[in-house]
């Protein structure tokens, strides 16, 4: 068992990577779930072992990943307090948002054996909670676009806004009228807890979508 | 059987909104297969002649037989109740259908089927068969010290195993559980490609033959230093089996090689090195016998890798793989390995495929290079009198051979269509490892269009 702290920044790396591309499965699937883009662009790919669908555009990967890309600084210094994915309608009111809770222990103790196969296992279970979540949620409009939304606790987009991660990709503070929904339905999706990371997938949904 | 058990199932689907499949069911309830199934059927039943609250979704697994591209196949396909109908109205025979999952979901694709019983699964990896119908004596793990052995042997030839390893690798990617939807535009490429994904994983029958020939060669070179040890283990591990019939006629074959598992050590012996026309036809009936059983521990054993593709086409799969893999032994030409036959409950005329296999190989090669002349658009760039780079574009005629045309992108969402496809892929693995290519494969000159992308997987 060895104990680590928040300064060990080689692990704190390695939780951020396991984060980042496991939130990149998860917002492909949410789009692929939700029917934001046509099933057509997203083609069946292997993830923990099981199969998920990701898109196989380019500009919407780069996007994807250029957003990841970002956030995951905020992650290895536990600055990012959730990870939301909205889904606006046609006018830009926000319809469904996918919030991804994150906390990370400050002291991470682990038995390295079966951490990771563990982990796995936990985010195994989340893809299969997002793949049937279309049994909670009603039908979105069509023309539905969505977006990523960074919480931070304290200050720490100051920095973001100083200092451009991806050049050409600026982060704003966003609106509010898509941060804040209006009657809105809590439905808890998944809870992990493990070792090295605790989530929580919850989804706000609008209760009237048109 | 009392009704505690509607109860249980009604708190998965619709308290913890689970895909519950008959099989993880099955394993979570402890009850045989056969029982689980039947209580997801009552309970469909029971909830929709209630006809109040939330709709419920099922799929269902459909065998039968059915007549694709004029060969008769067995098929074994998911799906969903919506088209399940349809299904079965295409096959010939069915078999057998039954509620394969229940939930609550309206699942767009099968990947949350596979993903629904894998930690189930995992967790009774040994004894996976507890509630299954399919049994086969035969599959009992081997023990620590054969393994050993057999492992000293797997050291000894490491550069053959490099044909052997492209195929192993495709096998142990997972596929996921098939479903019947069927694209169309759009998706037909994709289609396609996961056709030929996951009909070139799921294929262990073809992987292990690869593994068979690359092995054979190998054995020949080292057959007489070989013999005593391999004959030893060939006796001790047919004593072990010793009340089964197919292992009286391996102990008589004392030559051949050894692979790390024991259902392909049994095909191994099959597949030894003697050139002998009656030993041959024995094997094929020693394969024949053990192809059953074989393929139902494969089952078993390697249960979270799923094997299931989209449409189990084995017979004709076979066939087919085993005109391309033909090529393959020319240049070990007098000890050529006998394929193993096709599953016996469709009938093939496997003992005279063995017996013509040489003019046939002769012919396969014939038909492989058949080699054309054409014009190809080339551009030579050289030095002219100033000291200048001058580049020119001129037509130059140049060979090729028919292998090297890249098959069409856009192929219809039919399965046979992507079947061929796939099978188009293969031959050109099948023919690169053969042929040593010099020229390079010429692609037609065209605009790239919007669509390129999508092919580039």
């Amino acid at each position: 068992m060895t104990t680590l702290t928040r300064q060990d920044l080689n692990f704190g790396q390695v939780v951020a990577d396991i984060l980042c591309e496991f939130l990149e499965v998860a917002i492909h699937l949410i789009l692929y779930v939700r029917e934001i883009y046509p099933s057509g662009i997203f083609q069946k790919r292997k993830k923990y072992n099981v199969p998920v669908q990701m898109s196989c555009h380019p500009e919407l990967n780069q996007y994807i990943q250029d957003t990841l890309h970002c956030v995951k600084p905020l992650i290895e210094k536990n600055e990012a307090e959730k990870v939301v994915v909205v889904i606006m309608d046609k006018e830009h009111h926000p319809v469904e948002r996918f919030v991804f809770e994150i906390s990370q222990p400050p002291l991470l103790s682990i038995s390295s054996e079966t951490l990771l196969s563990h982990v796995e296992q936990l985010l195994r279970a989340m893809i299969l909670k997002i793949s049937v979540c279309d049994a909670v949620l009603d039908n979105n409009p069509p023309g539905c676009t969505f977006t990523v939304l960074v919480h931070t606790r304290e200050a720490a987009t100051r920095n973001m806004e100083k200092v451009q991660v991806i050049k050409d990709f600026p982060w704003i503070v966003a609106d509010e009228q898509e941060v804040h929904m209006e009657e809105a339905k809590l439905i808890p999706l998944k809870t992990m807890t493990s070792d090295i990371l605790k989530m929580q997938l919850y989804v706000e949904e609008r209760t009237l979508k048109t | 059987m009392d009704d505690l058990y509607l109860d249980n199932i009604d708190e998965f689907v619709n308290d913890q909104n689970k895909i519950v499949t008959y099989k993880w069911l099955s394993l979570t309830l402890g009850v045989h297969v056969n029982t689980a199934k039947q209580m997801l059927y009552h309970y469909l039943q029971q909830k929709r002649n209630e006809s109040s609250g939330t709709p419920l979704h099922a799929t269902y697994l459909v065998s039968g037989k059915c007549v694709e591209n004029g060969n008769t196949c067995h098929k074994v396909s998911v799906v969903r109740e919506d088209k399940l109908d349809a299904v079965k109205a295409k096959m010939d025979v069915t078999i057998s259908v039954h509620v394969y999952s229940v939930q609550r979901a309206e699942l767009k694709d099968s990947s949350p089927l596979y993903n629904a019983d894998y930690d189930a699964v995992k967790e009774n990896l040994k004894n996976c068969n507890k509630y299954s119908a399919i049994r086969c004596a035969a599959a009992v793990p081997i023990s620590s010290a054969e393994l050993q052995r057999a492992q000293e042997m797997a050291l000894v030839p490491p550069a053959e195993k490099e044909i052997s390893k492209p195929g192993l690798n495709e096998n142990a990617s997972a596929t996921s559980k098939p479903s019947a939807k069927q694209p169309a535009g759009i998706m037909g490429m994709f289609a396609s490609k996961n056709a030929s994904k996951s009909q070139e994983s799921s294929k262990e029958v073809k992987t292990e033959q690869k593994v068979d020939s690359s092995l054979v060669e190998t054995s020949k070179s080292k057959t007489a230093s070989k013999a005593n040890p391999m004959s030893n283990f060939f006796g001790k591990s047919a004593q072990k089996k010793a009340d089964e019939k197919p292992n009286k006629s391996i102990k008589e074959e004392t030559d051949g090689n050894s692979t790390a598992s024991a259902t392909a050590s049994m095909k191994q012996s099959q597949t030894s090195a003697k050139s002998e026309i009656d030993i041959k036809e024995e094997q094929s009936k020693v394969t024949n016998a053990l192809k059953v059983e074989s393929q139902d521990t494969r089952n078993k054993t390697k249960r979270p890798e799923i094997v299931d593709s989209d449409d189990e086409k084995i017979e004709s799969q076979q066939k087919k793989r085993r005109r391309i893999k033909k090529p393959q032994p020319d240049s070990s030409d007098d000890e050529v390995v006998p394929d193993s036959p096709p599953v016996p409950n469709v009938h093939t005329p496997s003992p005279k495929k063995q017996v013509k296999r040489e003019p046939v190989s002769h012919q396969e090669s014939s038909e492989v290079k058949r080699r054309k002349r054409r014009r190809v658009l080339k551009s030579k760039t050289f030095v002219d009198e100033e000291g200048a780079f001058v580049t020119e574009k001129g037509y130059v005629s140049e060979s090729y051979s028919e292998s090297e045309e890249e098959p069409e992108p856009n192929s219809q969402a039919k399965d046979s269509s992507s079947l061929k496809q796939s099978f188009g892929k293969r031959e050109e693995e099948k023919k690169e490892k053969n042929q040593k290519k010099t020229s390079t494969a010429n692609k037609p000159t065209k605009q790239p269009s919007i669509m390129g992308f999508f092919q580039k997987k």
